[in-house]
């Protein structure tokens, strides 16, 4: 189980952050690197229930990763499955993506994501999903 | 069925995956090198190794009496190409949020 932990320091209050990270008009003005664009979408953490969104670039590459927002709670965190599809549009392995706000000293925002990775042993008695759990291995061999 | 779907296929048998994972992080292999991958006889590892050559998965070449594999590094790209790191998609997009809270 590998677990992708980040953390910044916002000026703006965790309200407006909650906002930022959790509505379409607000999420589609960060979401993805730049130069991405995100063409299809059904992208909303305010709310529990699936969620997508295809990302392209210039390039023509084209990135759908998909999942179910599972916890709303505003303006604290939110929680959310995460898995990329591939061309066959066939959805790989799931990974978790939690976000929590903590209210900062002198009024900025504290915001600490974790990206986890569902253990491989819980999969491996599947044989698709084994293989997808090595395939996750793979990925992240070829991604360092 | 696309070039992707056998990659995965191909590395479905743990066997393979470990011959492949071995070739990865180790670099390129004699035959000789890799019998100690799995507890079966050389001729099952001779055949694993056609299976993922045939995928595009590792690649051959035949040095004096040697065969020493490789993994294509075509098969990697591909299998990037099929996913972003995970963070590279939230270090670069934190990056924009930082930049759109202040706007």
């Amino acid at each position: 189980m590998t677990t992708l932990t980040l953390e910044r320091r916002f000026d703006a209050p965790p309200e407006k952050v909650f906002a930022y990270i959790s509505q379409t008009k607000h999420l589609l003005k960060w979401w993805g690197p730049e130069g991405m664009d995100v063409p299809e979408h059904n992208l909303a953490f305010d709310r529990t229930g699936p969620w997508y969104s295809v990302m392209t670039n210039d390039e023509g590459q084209r990135y759908k990763v998909s999942g179910h927002v599972t916890h709303v709670d505003a303006p604290h965190s939110v929680g959310f499955t995460w898995a990329w599809h591939d061309e066959t549009d066939a959805r790989g392995v799931e990974s978790h993506v939690t976000i929590r706000l903590v209210p900062a000293q002198g009024g900025g925002t504290e915001f600490q994501l974790n990206h986890v990775d569902l253990p491989g042993d819980d999969v491996a008695a599947n044989h698709e999903q084994g293989w997808s759990s090595s395939l996750r291995k793979l990925e992240a061999l070829a991604n360092s | 069925m696309t070039k992707l779907t056998h990659t995965f296929a191909a590395l479905g048998d743990p066997v393979r995956f470990a011959i492949a994972e071995r070739l990865l992080t180790e670099g390129s292999q004699s035959a000789g090198q890799l019998q100690d991958v799995a507890q079966i006889s050389a001729p099952a590892i001779s055949r694993h190794l056609k299976v993922l050559r045939e995928a595009g998965i590792i690649t051959r070449r035949i040095d004096k009496q040697r065969r020493i594999y490789a993994v294509n590094p075509e098969a990697v790209r591909q299998i990037n190409r099929w996913t972003m790191a995970h963070k590279d998609f939230w270090t670069a997009s934190l990056d924009r949020l930082d930049a759109a809270l202040k706007e």
